[in-house]
């Protein structure tokens, strides 16, 4: 989707920052820190953005460096935010965040929103955090995404195509694989069916 | 490479530069204009010491094409992208459970 944005029509002055949250990471992926790590992708052009240089000589002459709080940080999100046209911000499994952390990082969000008609969010998380979403952005659109028998075809095709041992596999086994698996995975979360999936080529 | 680092925020637009970058480097980066190299890593510390570059290289490289690309069909993205729905459609957000791809969606 990201590639997609960038493979669009040329046109100046459109930025894209992105974020995948993970789970692992959790401690570290404060509301603060991903805010910063979008801003981040917002600030250089050429050089960094005249504001957040400035911020920074500021916070190193206090003692001891001071941290950057959430509000300094989305002040100058909607300031690098203001520079630009169209922004994009895409930050992936919002669910892997901790609670505190999401509703931070969602309130945020759409404090940079107000002011900048020009930004467009894409946001994926499993369904339990929609109504968080809700809350937030009136008039968000939903798009549930389920797997679709096309793109479990496709995956299987690459896959057979990568396999190392293609002695054992038979015409009719590569034929049995693409019939009966898309079949039987529709209504099967995918990661249970990759796994199935990865099983039988394996074996 | 490592002053190379923080390139890939900026501009959708040049291509050719794009391409460049995706086949002779492990900038991986989204997209790029031909900027300077970063002179700033210590702001850029300062800002986050998070980084979805390494991530989004990892997706794009295990990532398929073709797979996922029906959501750029749908009328609920083509409008969130090309802004037709206004501020009130500012947000879009895919909903699934764990594993149906997600994160890979083109």
């Amino acid at each position: 989707m990201i590639d997609d944005l960038c493979d669009g029509p040329s046109e100046e002055g459109i930025a894209i920052a992105m974020f995948y949250c993970d789970f692992r990471d959790q401690r570290e992926q404060t509301a603060t820190n991903i805010v910063g790590a979008i801003l981040k992708q917002l600030v250089v052009r050429g050089e960094v953005l005249e504001h957040v240089q400035e911020a920074f000589k500021k916070a190193k002459k206090e003692v001891g460096g001071r941290g950057l709080r959430l509000p300094d940080m989305v002040q100058m999100l909607k300031q690098a935010i203001a520079t630009l046209p169209r922004v994009f911000i895409c930050i992936d499994a919002l669910d892997e965040c901790i609670p505190q952390h999401l509703l931070g990082l969602l309130v945020s969000l759409e404090d940079s929103l107000h002011e900048s008609p020009g930004t467009r969010i894409f946001l994926t998380g499993r369904p339990q955090v929609h109504t968080e979403i809700e809350k937030r952005f009136t008039g968000s659109v939903i798009v549930p995404i389920s797997p679709k028998v096309h793109d479990i075809e496709r995956y299987l095709e690459k896959k057979l195509e990568m396999d190392t041992e293609s002695d054992a596999m038979s015409d009719t086994l590569r034929a049995d694989i693409l019939r009966v698996i898309p079949q039987k995975i529709s209504g099967m979360c995918v990661a249970e069916s990759l796994v199935l999936i990865s099983f039988i080529i394996l074996h | 490479m490592d002053n190379a680092a923080y390139r890939h925020s900026i501009s959708i637009g040049n291509n050719n530069v794009y391409s460049n970058n995706v086949t002779n480097s492990h900038n991986n980066t989204v997209n790029v204009k031909n900027i300077i190299a970063d002179e700033n890593p210590e702001i850029m510390k300062w800002l986050s010491p998070l980084d979805s570059r390494g991530r989004h290289h990892d997706v794009r490289t295990d990532r398929m094409d073709g797979v996922g690309n029906w959501l750029l069909e749908t009328s609920e993205f083509r409008e969130w992208r090309s802004y037709e729905g206004g501020a009130d459609k500012a947000v879009l957000f895919c909903s699934g459970n764990p594993g149906v791809g997600k994160t890979y969606l083109r």
